[in-house]
């Protein structure tokens, strides 16, 4: 579903912030990515969804490649592509329901839409999406009336508004309180499933990577330090990835 | 032997201490010179003669005298050109924030779709700017005659320049966030405009609109004055035919629209805030 294979960024100033990387997420699979601050995280998720151009390397998504791809065909391309990060980033001013139907924006180029209107079909299967993350009774509110925790599952509901097949995660969790965080974790890998999502997730939290990921991947320096399943990761492992940032 | 060399040390210590005092009290004496000359040169400049304003004294106090009581029969005459005011300041606002707001999408940094544009769109602002109202109201009375449709075009013109600059810095300063977020989901540049960046930044463009509205009526009771319609074309014939009475009560409905006007948007801008 996602293939990442070879890719590299390379600074103007020279730094090498992500080498040589290769990484598989099949559909309906959580794999998270673990690693010091720098280490290249967010980079390779900003490089998958091409909102940076990578050196070089390959990103596949559902069978197409993006890493060539610019302007409409971008575009089109990246509908596969649902992307959600700290900050929930919704509209504060308009309703949790039209965020949420704002992600179909991409399928319905109308008259309608570009004047600001939403679809009549995509409002109703915004429904469905705050029910699958639980929110149905807050469709008519105020998106800035919302906490951190509500603010994060109405993005998780307009990325799936989106209908896509990679689901890509930078830090969700960083800025709630430990319930929020697990509670986003136990939707993100519940979504996974039920719809069949590649979920790619950055993570600072080892517990949550270990409760609710299939796999995890570490990255240190912007290389692959291990991908493995989540069973086979050891202490010693997580010990060297982090005291390695230090050093 | 680190006694010895502390002494010296000191004393240099202390003489950079003084030359600095000295230093900062020149600053401040040339400074203070400079504020001025930049005083006397201006009232060489604007030729000012205070004791004129004892000597005119009189006169002052006969205008006051031929100006009361107001003229108060003439009210019915001048409601319409009051009207008419509102009305210019109206159209000039309203036609100026049309041409306003793509202006500023194009003048603004984060969302320009390129440089080109955004000089372009930064020139026009700012030469609109620049030329007065009354100037652009001249060139208009010229271009289409005399009456209150050069007056709403000048202010319309003028408008475009103070509200694209306002509107342009309002997007600049926007959360760019959502504005991100929608671009991932594949929303088109004008999906994005009008569901991301109209409603992060129409309370703060109405807000400034509504200031504009209440800039414009003042600004248009001055344009009469060059012919463009409105009261100020009422209060030019008075003052020209010495009927003081009527200016006086042209001066009161002036000082009834303006403070209306600024009470009635600060009221508004207030329930957007």
């Amino acid at each position: 579903m996602l293939r990442v294979s070879g890719l590299s960024l390379c600074y103007p100033n020279g730094k090498e912030a992500l080498r040589d990387f290769d990484l598989t997420v099949e559909a309906g699979e959580l794999v998270a990515v673990l690693g010091g601050n720098g280490c290249g995280k967010t980079t390779l998720l900003r490089c998958i969804a091409r909102t940076l151009a990578p050196s070089a390397g390959e990103v596949w998504v559902n069978g197409t490649d993006l890493t060539h791809l610019a302007g409409d065909g971008l575009r089109r391309a990246r509908l596969e592509l649902a992307m959600i990060s700290q900050h929930a980033s919704l509209v504060r001013r308009a309703s949790v329901l039209s965020n949420v139907a704002m992600g179909s924006l991409g399928r319905h180029f109308t008259f309608r839409t570009a004047l600001g209107g939403l679809p009549e079909s995509e409002l109703r299967a915004a429904h469905g999406h705050l029910a699958q993350v639980g929110l149905e009774g807050l469709a008519a509110q105020r998106a800035s009336t919302l906490s951190g925790g509500q603010a994060q599952r109405v993005a998780i509901a307009r990325a799936l508004a989106q209908r896509p097949r990679v689901l890509l995660a930078d830090e969700p969790v960083a800025s709630l309180d430990p319930e929020a965080a697990e509670e986003i974790m136990r939707l993100l890998s519940r979504l996974a499933a039920a719809e069949n999502l590649a979920v790619l997730c950055v993570l600072h939290q080892v517990e949550l990577a270990c409760s609710y990921a299939g796999r995890v991947v570490g990255m240190r320096d912007g290389r692959m330090a291990f991908d493995l399943p989540r069973a086979e990761l050891s202490r010693e492992l997580l010990r060297h990835l982090y005291l390695s940032e230090a050093a | 032997m680190s006694a010895e060399l502390a002494q010296p040390q000191g004393r240099l210590l202390k003489q950079a201490r003084g030359w600095g005092r000295a230093v900062a009290m020149a600053g401040r004496t040339v400074g203070l010179v400079l504020v001025l000359f930049v005083v006397v040169q201006s009232l060489i400049v604007v030729q000012a003669r205070p004791q004129d304003l004892v000597t005119g004294a009189r006169g002052m106090a006969d205008i006051i005298r031929r100006a009361t009581p107001p003229d108060f029969s003439k009210l019915p005459d001048v409601l319409w050109p009051a009207l008419e005011t509102v009305d210019i300041a109206i159209f000039g606002t309203i036609a100026g924030v049309i041409m306003a707001l793509p202006l500023a999408v194009l003048a603004a940094a984060n969302v320009t779709p390129s440089r080109a544009f955004y000089y372009l769109a930064r020139g026009t602002i700012g030469f609109t700017r620049a030329v007065p109202d009354l100037v652009w109201a001249l060139f208009f009375v010229t271009a289409v005659g005399l009456g209150p449709f050069p007056g709403g075009l000048a202010l319309a013109v003028h408008s475009i320049g103070m509200l694209g600059r306002l509107f342009a810095e309002t997007i600049e300063q926007m959360d760019m966030a959502p504005i991100d977020a929608l671009s991932l989901t594949g929303a088109r540049r004008i999906q994005i405009f009008t569901h991301g960046i109209v409603p992060g930044v129409l309370p703060a463009l109405l807000g400034i609109s509504l200031y504009r509205l209440d800039e414009n009526i003042r600004s248009s009771l001055v344009l009469g004055f060059v012919g463009a319609g409105g009261i100020g074309f009422q209060m030019m014939t008075a003052m020209n035919l010495f009927q003081y009475r009527e200016v006086s009560l042209l001066l009161i409905v002036i000082f009834v629209l303006v403070l209306g006007a600024e009470r009635l948007s600060a009221i508004l801008r207030e329930k957007l805030a």
